[in-house]
């Protein structure tokens, strides 16, 4: 046994000797980011003007949708910066004005986005708003549980618009950049 | 914390595993006994054999073709953040692999029968493997996210990865059928220990224009995890039992399996001899502990969507639930306990060798032992001769399809008491894999050492491939030869 741990002793010195390794700094993983940007849709309101016109006073829809997605734990904890965008697109005979509040938990209004739109024909509105450094604050996101959306008919409630199925639609996107790492 | 388990032990299998591993340097050196296990029908002289105990064979291999550690790691100043991008993300693909094995013999042994041409063989060994794939397009979610990329599938195919930690018992025959051939086969018993598998992935997620909103989100999912003996060592560990429960699982307390090793030794002349061999035909059945993961359906969501006229009448009702609720019908996350099978990754093996030189037994280097080449099979002793050149064949089944490996070799028998064999080996892993082997024989107690892809010892961490064998047994080839 005492020529085998020799053996073994001289094999093993040798392959140490010849096996070279240049340094390495497992270190850098602490130094690695992982920041993907996942965009989908977020919400999609459709309003028939002649559901408009059915509806007596100036405000012809006011609404509170749950919203839990921001607030969910893998989102709230990592976001570092988004952009939500909107699209409103007025085919009815009047102007609107669409109000989008952003409530938390309790209610409390956190942020509020306004549209108006003049009556059709016009062309359709895009916003895009920021949030995190170069825009809003990411705890209005983050805290938003609940989303109002308040619809304004600031124009008669009996014309009806001579384009195809007119209606007011609003839709949106989120595109938002977490840090995994 | 059962989490942090899974993924320790998921570590480890990364890091220390077995697969399948190519030893080619092993393959058809038959004055070492371990090269029965590459070859059931290899032809051996030996009375009997007996190997150390846990200390007869031990391997171990760890390959990645397409990066290294020294890539992502060399203390280089190079911004970790851009090696990642331009050595990984932006060069992999989903045929890359990582792969790794672990194999420890804790005992073996052989004897011939009282019919000469026969000879038995016997073992046991734990195996530890592990093979992932590039999951190409998982990473690019995960790195990139699939913001501004319209119409891009994402493969959720490219998730492919599996592996496992055996006990394997085995029980082979040997047979010289006649001077020129001899034929083996070996029968196994598998116990699993655990195992998992997820190596069927379908489907894809893609953004495309949405009919009514600005985005349509498709999620077409057909995606399976397989695992075994993970919950009970977990439950194991929980109360203190972990070691007790992983000596019931690798003795034929967990999943149990079949296997056969067939190989054949043929001289086609004096000098010139073709072998050949199938390992680990054979499979699984994963029926204790079993637990399975399954995402499948297929759903397309723009939203919470509210067509007010629609909706007038339930404007209340919860749209962000309602479309969780949705999606998760659509695409439901499933556990099952249903047990399952797996094949082991089968092997073949092939060679041809010629033999030139001097016979080995003429002239100086001879150790004054029992110990001497030639056969004591029963036949006519077949001359061995100081040096022997050929060519081998490895093939391999894996999770995407056959791989294969060439090797070109050169063996050189000093005396009877040392033999170095030198190879050369082409892979997917390297076009440089310089490979040499040598057996000791020091009276009847033989040692060998095996090590691979030697021109990377000049920087280890920038080698896509390395592995290692060596063992020591006690060798008899009979007092009335």
């Amino acid at each position: 046994m005492k020529g085998f741990r020799i053996l073994v002793t001289v094999i093993f010195g040798f392959l140490l000797v010849i096996a070279c390794s240049e340094p390495q700094d497992f270190d850098q993983l602490d130094n690695l980011e992982i920041t993907p940007t996942y965009e989908t849709s977020v919400f999609y309101v459709k309003a028939q003007e002649s559901l408009i016109n059915r509806v007596s006073g100036l405000s012809f829809f006011t609404q509170d949708f749950n919203f839990d997605a921001f607030e969910e734990p893998f989102f709230a904890e990592r976001v570092l910066s988004g952009v939500l965008s909107y699209e409103l697109e007025n085919t009815t005979s009047k102007p609107i004005e669409i109000s989008l509040e952003f409530l938390d938990e309790n209610e409390n209004i956190l942020d509020t986005e306004e549209f108006r739109m003049d009556a059709a024909p016009t062309s359709t509105l895009i916003r895009n708003v920021a949030y995190g450094p170069t825009g809003k604050s990411l705890d209005i996101i983050k805290n938003t549980s609940k989303i109002r959306l308040v619809a304004t008919n600031l124009g008669d409630g009996s014309s009806t618009s001579n384009l195809t199925n007119p209606s007011i639609v609003l839709r949106s996107s989120a595109k938002f950049t977490l840090e995994l790492k | 914390m059962r989490l942090t388990h899974y993924l320790l032990l998921g570590s480890v299998m990364l890091t220390m595993s077995v697969f399948a591993q190519n030893k080619e340097i092993l393959y058809d050196f038959n004055e070492i006994p371990q090269s029965l296990s590459l070859n059931p029908g290899t032809e051996i002289d030996f009375k009997w054999y007996a190997g150390l105990p846990l200390l007869s064979g031990v391997s171990g291999y760890v390959g990645a073709n397409g990066i290294s550690v020294n890539d992502i790691f060399a203390n280089d100043g190079v911004d970790i953040n851009i090696k990642v991008r331009e050595r990984a993300l932006d060069v992999l693909k989903p045929r890359d692999e990582f792969s790794t094995t672990v194999q420890l013999e804790y005992f073996n042994g052989g004897f011939r029968s009282n019919d000469p041409s026969i000879f038995y063989s016997f073992g046991g060994y734990l195996e530890i493997d592990n093979i992932t794939f590039w999951p190409q397009d998982y990473a690019y979610l995960i790195f990139d996210g699939n913001a501004d990329q319209l119409n891009r599938e994402f493969d959720l195919g490219d998730l492919k990865s599996r592996g496992s930690m055996i006990n394997v018992i085995h029980f082979g025959i040997n047979k010289k059928v006649d001077r020129n051939l001899t034929v083996g086969a070996r029968g196994k018993l598998y116990s699993g220990i655990v195992d998992y598998s997820s190596t069927s992935n379908k489907g894809y997620l893609v953004n495309t224009e949405g009919q009514n909103n600005r985005i349509a989100t498709t999620l077409d999912a057909d995606l399976m995890l397989h695992t075994s003996g993970f919950q009970a060592l977990d439950e194991a560990s929980d109360s203190d039992t972990a070691a007790g429960q992983f000596v019931k699982r690798a003795f034929f307390g967990g999943d149990l399996g079949l296997g056969i090793d067939v190989g054949f030794t043929f001289h086609l002349n004096e000098r010139t001899t073709i072998t050949g061999s199938v390992l680990d035909l054979g499979f699984i059945y994963h029926g204790n502990d079993a637990k399975s993961y399954s995402l499948n359906g297929k759903a397309t969501v723009e939203g919470i969507e509210i067509d007010i006229l629609e909706n007038f009448a339930n404007l209340n009702r919860d749209f962000w639930q309602d479309l969780v609720d949705e999606v998760e019908a659509l695409v439901p996350f499933e556990t099952d306990t249903n047990s399952y099978v797996t094949f082991r990754p089968t092997k073949l093996y092939a060679s041809i060798r010629n033999d030139f030189g001097e016979p080995v037994n003429n002239g100086s280097g001879q150790l004054d032992c029992d110990c001497t080449a030639g056969s004591s099979g029963g036949a006519e002793l077949r001359t061995k001769y100081r040096n022997s050149i050929g060519g081998q064949l490895y093939m391999i089944n894996r999770p995407r399809g056959p791989q294969i490996a060439l090797t070109g070799f050169y063996t050189r028998r000093l005396g009877n008491f040392l033999a170095l064999k030198g190879t050369y080996t082409v892979d997917k892993f390297s076009y440089t894999n310089v490979g040499l082997g040598m057996n000791l024989q020091a009276g009847p107690i033989n040692f060998y050492v095996m090590a691979d892809n030697l021109l990377s010892y000049k920087n280890i961490a920038a080698a896509n491939y390395a592995s290692f064998q060596l063992g020591m047994n006690i060798i008899s080839w009979g007092r009335n030869k």
